[in-house]
Parts: structure tokens; sequence; C-alpha cells
């Protein structure tokens, strides 16, 4: 990084250590005083307050007062540019939420476990309570949130944030997500499915970074995919593309809860891998047999192969059709690494038309469990980028915005606002004004 | 792991357990659920050595043991966060962890062992309090029950006992407590959740165990179970199917 072309041991290399120590303690915390800074980092008031003032006249921190938990106090946080953006993910047993600039940065995050068939008003509402929650913890009021990027576990309409695949999650059909949200937090939210959003996060900063095209699988409770063609996103005319889960693999299998039959999800979906290990096993529950795999029980690890290469099998068929240079394997099952990646790659590698120039690379998610909500943040960012771009190209040099900019997914479907987002732009667009300076120096 | 098996206890007339079986298994959540004085909290302190019962048999990695008190339930590896947390406000986080239990090194403590392995265990459990030196009482009530986890990790037992952990907590809070409860799990360590909460217990729980009037009244896989079946079990609606042992 920037230490790079410094002696170590010298006074510059030591300071720029603590800087490093000092930068790393607020993005890892959200926000700190500074006596909070030198317990965190073990260096004197003294230095914080020098290394403090040296990065706020940088404009890489700003000072904000908190009243959290009743106390008044000065935190530092890291700069916002601008404006925060909030990525939130909704999973069948997770809800993650997360708060960005308009930069790459991540400024505050927590997850939270959610129950099995988890209610769509509560499971909301804690998000939304959430985001409040992460906004205090860096000092920041809610007008300050530009928007929200919502990743949903199944395809959405991008209008209204309804998932137009049936039974995704319990309770949840025909509820308009995007909506729902956007009224609890009063700013806009911008809603995809999380395949795609893991996408577009894995195209802007993690595996696929150097390609044009990629394909991101994703493999966990179900099975889906996100298409990046030609650096956008493409989310198909209803925004069902890559719903490999609901491609048919046995015309003969089980109906799917889609209603039609043999699906690829009847096949590897959890529901259909715990069920075969039911009468060996017992009930298990996904993050089990994850474990299994990975402690090396034999039956588990089974399972998963077998699930890899039915996924390789399908996906062979994308790889021909669509021709991307890489394809990432993420989601829950990813997490035993070879175990589901070496026979995904063989059955992508053996079934899709051979390219003698240049063969696909099947290569391991680089962004691991954070790739939705990090692409929900990103999708929150490109959506606020598009309402702002006259400004953004104003008083704002590139760096900002490097990787986030008109980039992937920002066709013209790729989730559109909702109605609401017209609404906030004014206040967005003064803070963008008032922020401009502190691009300068960065 | 840990096996209970017909445990009675009585104050009194009053009746707060009765033949109770309970079990919690390595890299295992169970939660004990019930309605107010079902009798969880003293389960919780016949665990933790608080409480003697007055039958029953205990039994620990297979063997039987008897938890005459709380240093005992510690030699044997089971540790407990009480519904009142026990936790000294004008102490800091590291004196809070180390109370009763403080390392020594000459006839001095070692205050820098004592600091680091505090900083170990709240990055195992993803804490967010930055600094190990703040006082309890400026910690918010979530950091606070952060620390009365963080206490029961020192002596690496192999049983947490949580007797509502989220009471009382915001969501945020409550987020924090529960990421915490799978990061026990993920360590290897048996969880005994006690809450009234069904969100969060179905949230992080493996199984649920219901107690209804000092009795066992259902046990339910927790991936698999509606909310409606357990509270009625909770309420009595139900009855546990008749499987012994
Ligand atoms: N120390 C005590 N002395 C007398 N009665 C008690 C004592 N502790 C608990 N009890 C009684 O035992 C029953 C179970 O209480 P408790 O275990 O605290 O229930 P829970 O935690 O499920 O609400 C209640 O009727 C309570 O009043
Ligand atoms: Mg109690
Ligand atoms: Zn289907």
């Amino acid at each position: 990084m920037r230490r790079g072309n410094t002696t170590p041991g010298t006074p510059t290399s030591l300071r720029e250590a603590n800087r490093g120590r000092i930068v790393d303690a607020v993005k890892r915390f959200g926000g700190l005083t500074q006596v909070e800074l030198a317990a965190a980092t073990g260096l004197s008031t003294a230095t914080v307050s020098t290394i403090v003032r040296e990065l706020l006249d940088a404009g890489v921190v700003e000072t904000h007062a908190t009243s959290r938990s009743g106390r008044r106090a000065v935190k530092v946080t890291m700069a916002r540019r601008l404006g925060l953006v909030a990525g939130v993910e909704v999973g069948p047993r997770a809800l993650r939420v997360a708060l960005g600039d308009l930069t790459l940065s991540v400024v505050a995050d927590q997850t939270m476990p959610l129950p099995s068939d988890h209610r769509s008003d509560t499971t909301l509402d804690r998000a939304a309570l959430l985001v409040v929650d992460l906004l205090d913890r860096v000092g920041a009021e809610l007008d300050e949130l530009l928007a929200i990027g919502l990743a949903m576990p199944g395809p959405v309409d991008s209008a209204t944030g309804e998932v137009t695949v049936r039974g995704v999650l319990r309770g949840w059909d025909d509820l308009h997500v995007g909506q729902v949200l956007s009224k609890r937090l009063a700013r806009p939210v911008h809603v995809d499915k999380d395949a795609n959003l893991a996408a577009l996060a894995e195209h802007d900063l993690g595996a696929a970074r150097e390609h044009h095209d990629s394909v991101y699988v994703r493999v966990g409770h179900t099975t889906s995919a996100g298409l990046v063609l030609g650096d956008r996103l493409h989310r198909g005319y209803a925004g069902t593309a890559g719903e490999i889960g609901h491609v048919q693999v046995d015309p003969a299998g089980p109906v799917c809860r889609c209603g039609n039959r043999g699906c690829l999800d009847t096949v590897v979906g959890a529901q259909a891998l715990l069920g075969s290990l039911r009468s060996s096993h017992g009930d298990l529950t996904l993050r089990d047999l994850i474990a299994h795999a990975g402690e090396g029980d034999p039956g588990c690890r089974r399972v998963v192969a077998d699930a890899g290469r039915a996924v390789g099998e399908v996906v062979a068929g994308l790889v021909t059709v669509l021709n991307p240079q890489v394809v990432v394997v993420g989601g829950e099952l990813a997490r035993t690494g070879d175990v589901l990646l070496d026979p995904l790659r063989t059955a992508i590698l053996t079934h899709a038309i051979p390219g003698r120039l240049a063969p696909v690379e099947v290569v391991p998610a680089a962004l691991g469990d954070r790739a939705e909500v990090l692409g929900a943040l990103a999708l929150a960012r490109q959506q606020t980028d598009v309402q702002h771009a006259h400004l953004l190209r104003h008083g704002h040099g590139d760096d900002a915005l490097s990787g986030t900019g008109s980039g992937a997914g920002s066709g013209p479907r790729s989730g559109a606002g909702l109605g609401e987002g017209d609404d906030v732009g004014h206040p967005g667009t003064q803070r963008a004004d008032g922020g401009a300076h502190e691009s300068e120096a960065s | 792991m840990l096996s209970l098996r017909g445990i009675d206890k009585s104050f009194g007339p009053v009746v707060a357990l009765e033949g109770v079986d309970l079990d919690v298994h390595a890299h295992e959540v169970v939660a004990l659920v019930g309605d107010n004085a079902a009798g969880k909290s003293t389960l919780a302190k016949v665990v933790a050595g608080v409480l003697s019962p007055d039958a029953g048999l205990i039994e620990m990695a297979g063997r039987p043991v008897t938890i005459g008190s709380a240093a005992q339930a510690r030699a044997l590896g089971i540790a407990t966060v009480f519904q009142e947390l026990a936790l000294c406000d004008n102490l800091d986080v590291v004196q809070n962890l180390f109370l009763g239990q403080e390392l020594r090194r000459g006839r001095g403590l070692d205050e820098e062992a004592m600091e680091d392995r505090a900083r170990e265990i709240l990055r195992d459990l993803t804490s967010r309090i930055p600094s190990v030196r703040t006082p309890l009482a400026v910690l918010s009530a979530g950091q606070r029950q952060t620390v009365a986890i963080a206490r029961t990790l020192l002596g690496s037992p192999r049983v947490v006992v949580l007797d509502e952990p989220t009471a009382s907590l915001s969501v945020a809070q409550t987020a924090e407590v529960l990421t915490h409860i799978e990061s026990l799990r993920n360590l290897g360590h048996g969880v005994i959740l006690i809450s009234h909460n069904m969100g969060d217990v179905r949230a992080v729980a493996d199984r649920i165990e219901v107690l209804r009037h000092g009795r066992n009244n259902g046990s339910f896989p927790a991936a698999a179970v509606s909310y409606e079946e357990v509270v009625a079990a909770i309420t009595g609606a139900s009855r546990p199917r008749a499987v012994a042992g």
C-alpha cells in the first residue's frame, strides 16, 4: 500500500503505520472518540490527537457529535463524501445491514440471525431499526442517507421489490418489499435479487474484477446466478435472468415450488440435500451439513460434491450460451471450498463448449458472505449516481466513483428507483454540494 | 455433553422443577423456553451450582457429577450468565472479566496478560467494545451483556448458560448478542439459552425445550418447528408426545 516506498523504522514510516492503525480502528468500530481510539490502538492520546488532525485536514476522517446511549460525545468517523447509502440483505436465516459512503468504503455493518420462516413485517421493522442504529453508531442522521439497496433471495420486480417467483420466502409473496421498507425509513429503496447483487459486487470489487463478462453462481438454500455481460448486470425483461435453480434437470422429478417439474433446486436445494441425509444423519440444518463436510464427513461431502456436479452441468449450458470469461462460485455451500468447487468446475469444463483459445475460469467468490450486502450498497450508489450524476461530475474528482460509476448494472431496468426516490432528491443534492470540498485532499 | 435426568427442586411448598430432563451437546444451542415461573432460572441455577437439586442425576461427558457450588460448576466447565448480570459499574471491562479470577505475576496483577486475554475474547465474539479499559458504567445494555458473556469464556468452558440475555435490549443490541451466541456455538461450546422471545430463540437455537409448571412439555428441532407449535407447548395447549429418554 502507501507504506511501500518508505523505509521501515524511519519516523515517516512509523507515522504512516500509526495512521494506518487509526484508520483501521475507525473502520472497524464505525465511530470512536479520541480516547477510545487511543485505547483501541494503544497509541497515546497526544499521538491520536495529532494524527486525527492530519486525517481531518486530508479529508479522510470527519468528526460528529453523537448522543449514543445517552452520552454526548464527539466521534471520529470515516469521511462520508456527499452522504451515505445503506445495503440490506434479507436472507432465509439472516439479516445483514451495512452503511457505506459514496466511495467504496463500508463504514459500519451488523448481522442479525433470523428464525426460519421469519415474518416480513418483523424483519423489515428490524432492518429499518438496524439501519437507524448504524447511522447512530457513526453519528449520522437519517437525512444523510441517500438511498437503500435491498437484496432479496429471489428475482424481484424492480419497480416494487415484489418477489416474482412464488415460495422463495414463505409469507413474503405479493409483498411490495421495497415500498414497505421505503415507508419505514422515508428513503428511496432499490431492490434486486441476491445473486444479481453479489454478481455486481464480485464484478466491481471481487473475483471478476478483471473481466467484462462473468457469471456468478450462488449455491445456498436455493441456486441462482447473476449475469454480468459487457460490464452490465443482465436482469432480463422481468428480472428472472439467471434463475438456474429452475432449469429442468429431471423431467420425471418432483414438482418444484415454482410449479414446474424436476427443477435443479428440487435436486440441489437445501431441502433436497438435507432430505437425502435424513436416514443416515438424522435432522441436519444446512449449516450442519456445511460444517460436517468441512470436517471430512464422507456422506456430507458426497452430497455436496454431487450437488456441485449437478449445478456445474446446468452452468455449463450458460457458459456455452453466454461465453463468460469467468464463473464465480459463492453462496453458503461455497464455504465447503473444493468439496463443491472441484466437481462443479469439472462438470462445467466437461459439458460446456470447449474454448480452445481461452477456457472459462471457475473460481471461488472473493467477497464470501458479504457479497450480497456489498452489492446492495453498490446498487444504492448507482441509483444515487444516476440521480446526482450532474452534481457528481461537477464537484467531485473521479476517485470517489472508481468502480461504482456507470459500469455494471446501470442498465435502464436495473433496480429502477421507487416513486419516493424523486421526493428525496433535494436533501441529497444539498449535501452533495456541501461535501464536495472534502474530496479534494484524499 | 451435559445431561440432566429427573431433576426435582422445591422451595418449601412451591414445586419449581419436577422430573426435568435436559441434554446439551458440543456445538449446540439448546433453548429453554416457558412462561414466567416455569422453572427456567431455577434449572439454570441448578446447572450453575447455585442451587442443589432435591433429586435427579447430572452427568458431564458421561460421568455422574455433583455440582455443589459455583466454583465446582466452573471446574466442570460450566459457565453461567444470570439474569441479573452481577457486573460492577465502577470497574472497567478487564477488571469485570477477571473479578475474583485475576491473573497474577509475582505478587502483583498481570495487567498486560489480562488485557491481552480480554481483547482476544472480545475479538472471538466479534464484539464492538473498542477499549477493554472502558468503565462498565458507560457501556450500553448490549455491551454489558457482551462483557458478561465474555466473562464466561475465561475458563474455556464446555457449556455456557445464558438466562434471558436479550431481555430489555434494542434490536441492534439483540443482533449483537445473537451473533455472539452463534460465535459460541462455532467455537464449539454447548449453549443453554433461556428466553421467552420466540423470534430470538428460533433464530439461533438448534433445539427448543419447553418447560411448563416445572416439567418438560415438548422438545422441537428449531429449524423445523413453527412459532405456533412452540407457543402451544408453552401454554399447555399441546402435550409432549410420550417419549421416554
Ligand atoms: N429462591 C426462591 N425461593 C422461593 N421460591 C422461588 C425461588 N426461586 C424461584 N422460586 C419459585 O420457583 C418457581 C420457578 O421460578 P423461576 O425458575 O425463576 O422461573 P422462570 O425463570 O421460568 O420465570 C416460581 O414459582 C418462583 O416463584
Ligand atoms: Mg427467569
Ligand atoms: Zn422450479
